[in-house]
């Protein structure tokens, strides 16, 4: 009942072509559908209609975050709980969005876009149903990974953005980054039993920091850098480690300029577990595990 | 909402200081409780007080499969369901059945294991601190997984032993079937993965394995030689599954209780289509890279 997890990631790109032409080529994304200024993306294990939107526009940016619920009735139950918040929410109806059925938005306490759909068209995977191997079809490209995993948002006031998430959408709280004062600056909360689903950090409000991509294991990423080094892709930072969640990562960045991230590892939290906080003078290894720093970059580039 | 996940198994062994040396020294569980009849061990990143409990007991095989629910109320939902279905169930206080235990109701499923819900067991912590923590702590002997993942039970009708536990909230992810359509084997699950319990075609009551949690395939490789090392019979592997897609290895405990140490599989949604295996790729379905199951395999069981 409730959020389930991320479902799709809508982005703002100024040449369709190019980001087209990367996600598909680089990242190994399958094209599922194309209008005049729309690609619908999706990874290969996934069976609903896309995880990734790109729009042309002259900016990059943000369009929307989406999550997927459980059942009809959480959209209901959702949506009067925003609404009691203050927030205006508008109901999409099916068929208004491509690729999916009706679906309630509203603008978070951080400023982005957020979206609930429960009704997602099933494209399905790329194995059958009956016998399947065990693995991907032969021939994919790029790193291909198999679904999309978490996305990180920013916003100026990380503590109210995470009331809104945790007491209204009912995320929970798996780690959190302390300042020196005991204000959260950065927050990381999940719905899917991973260590997170949606992570803010400080920054400007409607900011996107990197969506990311799930593999299977550390081999995986070290082959994901591999790829991302053949076609001149740049390297924000990794591989390397979390200290928070404990994943195994590389960023990098679109040729837009919209930071992704690749990802695997972590821990299975339960509804009841204990929330791990992280001190600001730890910040580096909990980011960066193993160089035990931050890079300006990393810490000032989003989208 | 419902049931979580599995929490715990405890399995019989005819002699509880071999049982135990094996699952600290080898497998690389922690002990945290002790009686005169009964270890209780967990994984290291786990909170709750046990995941296994080692019964001393003449002979091998199942004392009983717990699994946990997220909220005290789910007890009394399940507890009508059981009832329902007309199954008796017992109601447990909080550190009636063992020290550290939770609230729990106890009932035989149709397959003819004993099963347990259960909620609220005392938190003892990983071995991590809850401020600053490294990601993983260092000096752990033996396999050292992170937790427990699944159970494998046998059943006479697998198909009646399916209906149940979808009416507990399971859901089915995969399964085997027989040529004339019936179910040979299912996969279930709560967890949004593969499997929480899976189902095969055997004996009522029986215990087919058990199996932790791995990070990843190299983590695997480096199980089979800790177990090769300690002279513990591998039974299968390294190899893989068709059914889940996971990475594994089967082995035996000094007792003759199947283990296994498993990794990788897929997220499942709820409103996922399960996998179909036919009668005739049942060997790839369980071991991919064989594409044969031995016999051993199919009749050893506790």
């Amino acid at each position: 009942m409730g959020i389930l997890r991320l479902s799709h990631v809508d982005v703002r790109v100024p040449d369709l072509d190019l980001a087209t032409a990367y996600y598909t080529e680089v990242l190994g994304l399958l094209e599922v559908e194309r209008t005049a200024g729309e690609v619908f993306l999706k990874c290969w294990d996934e069976t609903d209609h896309h995880s990734l939107k790109l729009s042309y526009a002259p900016r990059v940016g943000l369009d929307l975050i989406s999550f997927k619920v459980e059942r009809d009735e959480d959209l209901a139950s959702l949506e009067s709980r925003v609404e009691a918040y203050g927030f205006p929410v508008r109901r999409t109806s099916r068929g208004e969005a491509v690729g999916q059925g009706e679906s309630i938005r509203f603008e978070t306490p951080s400023g982005q876009l957020m979206e609930l759909v429960r009704e997602v068209e099933k494209v399905g995977g790329l194995l059958p149903k009956v016998n399947p191997p065990p693995f991907p079809p032969q021939g994919l490209r790029g790193i291909a990974p198999p679904r999309i995993d978490h996305v990180l948002v920013t916003a100026e006031e990380v503590g109210e953005a995470t009331r809104f998430y945790t007491d209204l959408l009912g995320f929970r709280l798996t780690e959190q980054l302390l300042d020196g004062n005991g204000h959260q600056i950065g927050v990381w909360l999940e719905r899917s039993h991973s260590p997170h689903d949606l992570a803010v950090v400080t920054g400007a409000n409607g900011g996107l920091h990197h969506f990311a991509f799930w593999l299977d294991d550390w081999d995986h990423v070290r082959k994901a850098a591999d790829i991302l080094a053949y076609n001149g892709v740049q390297i924000d930072v990794g591989p390397t480690r979390h200290g928070i969640t404990r994943g195994n990562t590389i960023y990098f960045f679109d040729p837009l300029g919209t930071r992704n991230e690749v990802f695997t590892g972590g821990y299975r939290p339960d509804p009841d577990f204990p929330t791990i906080t992280w001190t600001e003078d730890n910040i580096g290894r909990a980011i960066f595990y193993y160089e035990g720093e931050l890079s300006e970059r990393f810490m000032k580039v989003h989208t | 909402m419902g049931v979580l996940r599995l929490s715990h198994v405890e399995v019989r062994v005819p002699d509880l200081e071999l049982a135990t040396a094996y699952y600290t020294e080898v497998l690389g569980l922690l002990e945290t409780g002790r009686e005169a009849e009964r270890v209780f061990l967990k994984c290291w990143d786990e909170h709750e007080h046990h995941s296994v409990m080692l019964r001393y007991a003449p002979t091998y095989g199942l004392e009983h499969m717990g699994f946990k629910v997220e909220d005290a109320d789910d007890l009394e939902e399940c507890e009508r369901v059981v009832e329902k279905y007309g199954g008796q169930v017992t109601r447990h206080a909080r550190g009636e059945l063992a020290p550290g235990h939770g609230e729990a109701i106890r009932f035989d499923t149709p397959t003819g294991h004993r099963c347990e819900l259960v909620h609220g067991m005392e938190k003892v912590g990983n071995l991590l601190p809850r401020t600053n923590p490294p990601p993983r702590p260092l000096g752990l002997v033996g396999i050292a997984p992170p937790r427990l993942d699944h159970i494998f039970v046998t059943a006479e009708d697998v198909e009646e032993g399916t209906r149940f536990f979808k009416l507990l909230g399971f859901r089915l992810t995969e399964q085997i079937l027989a040529d004339d359509g019936h179910q040979l084997a299912t996969w279930l699950e709560v967890s949004h993965t593969p499997h929480d319990i899976a189902l095969v075609t055997g004996p009522n009551g029986g215990l087919h394995h058990f199996a932790f949690w791995l990070d990843d395939w190299n983590d695997v490789r480096s199980a089979a030689d800790t177990l090769a090392y300690h002279g513990v019979p591998i039974e299968v592997g390294p190899t893989r599954h068709g059914a889940t897609r996971g990475y594994t290895v089967y082995f035996f405990d000094p007792a003759g209780n199947r283990n296994e140490m498993f990794t990788g599989g897929y997220w499942v949604d709820p409103d996922h289509e399960p996998v179909t295996w036919t009668e005739a790729e049942m060997g790839r379905a369980i071991f991919y890279y064989e594409g044969a199951v031995n016999q051993r395999f199919f009749t050893v069981h506790s």
